[in-house]
């Protein structure tokens, strides 16, 4: 008898740790979704999430070692922190550190963008707040953030309100919409948003790069037609003039579903909009081109096929670098290709980094000339240099 | 001791209904792609944050339906089985929680994904087709009627 007990209650524990799910949903572990970035002095700062902090840490070594983490959010809340939407850090002109994350809320796919500032590298943060004004229970998530030449905080978010008023009229609306806001005074407060654009995908992250003018350019992906999810490109202007967005990618990718896969950026002191993204119209397939909205992109060349994910690109004087996970039976690669004359040539893909845990999406960053990749691993944060 | 053992056995049934969601590891994957007897295995691939996946689900199980003998549906999420509540909570939603479901148990999902399918770049929906003579069909998105006849 006495067995038949220990058995029903050896049985009964593990169901009881099976519905255990309230903890579950906000890992205690970090996710991988992590971002990272220089301020002017070559300090390197990290932000991810942990038990419902954004957390920020710095490294005085390049990464080597980084200190102990400190709250960005001092009440805990939930974050987004894995696959296309993580933690997002920024410095202003004045190495004002800037932090923005996309916070579930309690409906499935909705979220709000939330934001806070540091003046003192880190040591406080301002109460979060959430950057746009329409407050309905949807999506606003996807977050993305850069700082303009006068020092503006541009953030962009893929947001629902169109298809939910579309779908509360009965009419059909394909995908999202981007929206974005701006903040004139260093982040305590943020503009009435404006939409930049209907029918973006939905799960994509968006890429943000500076224009050599000071402004910020989006690079996203879209919806053409029939699911047709090529991506677009527009200036994220801050005055009266109306947003034009025109298409730069012509995969011709039909899918009506998630590719949980958003581009890369980077514009150039020359302009020239060297961009990376995924599509799938011949199986996986990571593209760079350089951008020419409205145009198929120049120098369009295949970096590499199945098993690549989640590119980014950097650009510095005539240099190109790109990266991108390579994954395998054996556990992930950290690829890099780099071109010495401005994208029209890129040498050979070289292994730059291994991991056998999971490994989040590489970021490409620069310092004194150099370019370093940040790579969020299962066993801890790495930064590799970009040896020539 | 009699009014205890009289607690565990009501608390039974509920027992009974929890763990329909069971992990998928790496060490898993070839048994789920090895060939059926006869007929056609359909892996269906989904995610939480995927709002196509609910109707292709819909989809695989009326073909299921109207082929029970032949088609062996498995419904797989990529989402981390650290996540049973929200997503055995979506699939009694979707009424999917009566088909065998997995979880991915593994952090590495793209290796999972990879080494379930090479050639799909983790895009959601995918339908992962294993027929008994060993062919293989992956579509990526929501299916279009003539892409489900192309699965039976």
């Amino acid at each position: 008898m006495r067995r038949l007990m220990i058995a029903l209650l050896c049985l009964l524990s593990s169901v009881a740790f099976a519905h255990d799910g309230m903890h579950m949903e906000m890992p205690k572990s970090p996710a991988l979704g992590a971002s990272a970035a220089f301020d002017s002095h070559g300090r390197l700062y990290v932000v991810d999430a942990a038990e419902g902090h954004v957390r920020l840490r710095h490294s005085d070594d390049d990464g080597r070692t980084l200190s102990a983490p400190m709250p960005v959010n001092a009440v805990a809340e939930r974050i987004y922190s894995e696959g296309e939407n993580r933690p997002k850090i920024a410095f202003g002109p004045h190495d004002e550190l800037y932090a923005s994350w996309s916070q579930p809320r309690a409906a499935p796919w909705t979220g709000f963008v939330r934001f806070a500032r540091s003046v003192d590298g880190g040591e406080h943060f301002s109460p979060p707040i959430t950057v746009h004004h329409d407050r309905a229970e949807i999506t606003h998530r996807f977050d993305a953030m850069a700082v303009d030449g006068h020092g503006r905080i541009v953030i962009a978010w893929i947001d629902k309100r169109d298809l939910e008023a579309a779908k509360a009229a009965g009419r059909p609306y394909e995908g999202a919409a981007v929206y974005y806001s701006w903040s004139d005074d260093g982040g305590r407060s943020f503009m009435a948003e404006r939409k930049l654009v209907d029918h973006s995908c939905e799960c994509c992250r968006i890429a943000l790069a500076r224009l050599p003018d000071g402004e910020v350019a989006a690079f996203f992906r879209g919806i053409y037609g029939d699911n047709i999810r090529d991506h677009a490109f527009a200036v994220l202007h801050t005055d009266d003039r109306a947003p034009r967005v025109e298409r730069a990618t012509f995969s011709d990718w039909h899918i009506a579903g998630c590719p949980h896969h958003g581009p890369g950026l980077a514009i150039g002191v020359d302009g020239v909009r060297h961009a990376v993204w995924y599509e799938a119209s011949h199986g996986p397939a990571i593209w760079y081109g350089q951008l020419d909205p409205g145009q198929r992109p120049r120098q369009l060349l295949k970096l590499a096929g199945a098993g690549a994910s989640h590119a980014d690109v950097a650009a510095r004087g005539r240099t190109v670098w790109v990266v991108w996970n390579q994954v395998g039976a054996e556990g992930y690669r950290l690829m890099l290709r780099s071109s010495n004359d401005n994208g029209a040539h890129f040498g050979a893909a070289r292994e730059i980094a291994t991991s056998t845990g999971a490994a989040g999406s590489p970021q490409l960053l620069q310092k004194d000339g150099h370019a370093f990749v940040a790579w969020n691993t299962a066993s801890g944060f790495r930064l590799i240099r970009v040896t020539p | 001791m009699t009014r205890l053992l009289l607690i565990v056995a009501l608390l039974f049934p509920a027992l009974a209904m929890a763990g329909t969601l069971q992990p998928l590891a790496a060490d898993g994957i070839a048994a789920l792609l090895k060939p059926p007897a006869h007929g056609e295995r359909i892996i269906a691939l989904w995610a939480l944050d995927c709002a196509y996946c609910e109707p292709n689900l819909e989809a695989l199980a009326k073909l299921q339906r109207a082929h029970p003998r032949d088609i062996e549906l498995v419904i797989v999420t990529t989402d981390s089985i650290g996540r049973r509540q929200a997503i055995e909570a979506r699939l009694q939603r979707m009424k999917m929680d009566g088909y065998p479901n997995r979880a991915y148990a593994e952090a590495t999902t793209e290796r999972l994904n990879f080494l379930l399918d090479p050639s799909w770049g983790g895009e959601t929906p995918r339908v992962l087709v294993i027929r008994a003579d060993g062919s293989r069909l992956g579509i990526s998105g929501e299916l279009a009627p003539a892409q489900l006849r192309k699965i039976r």
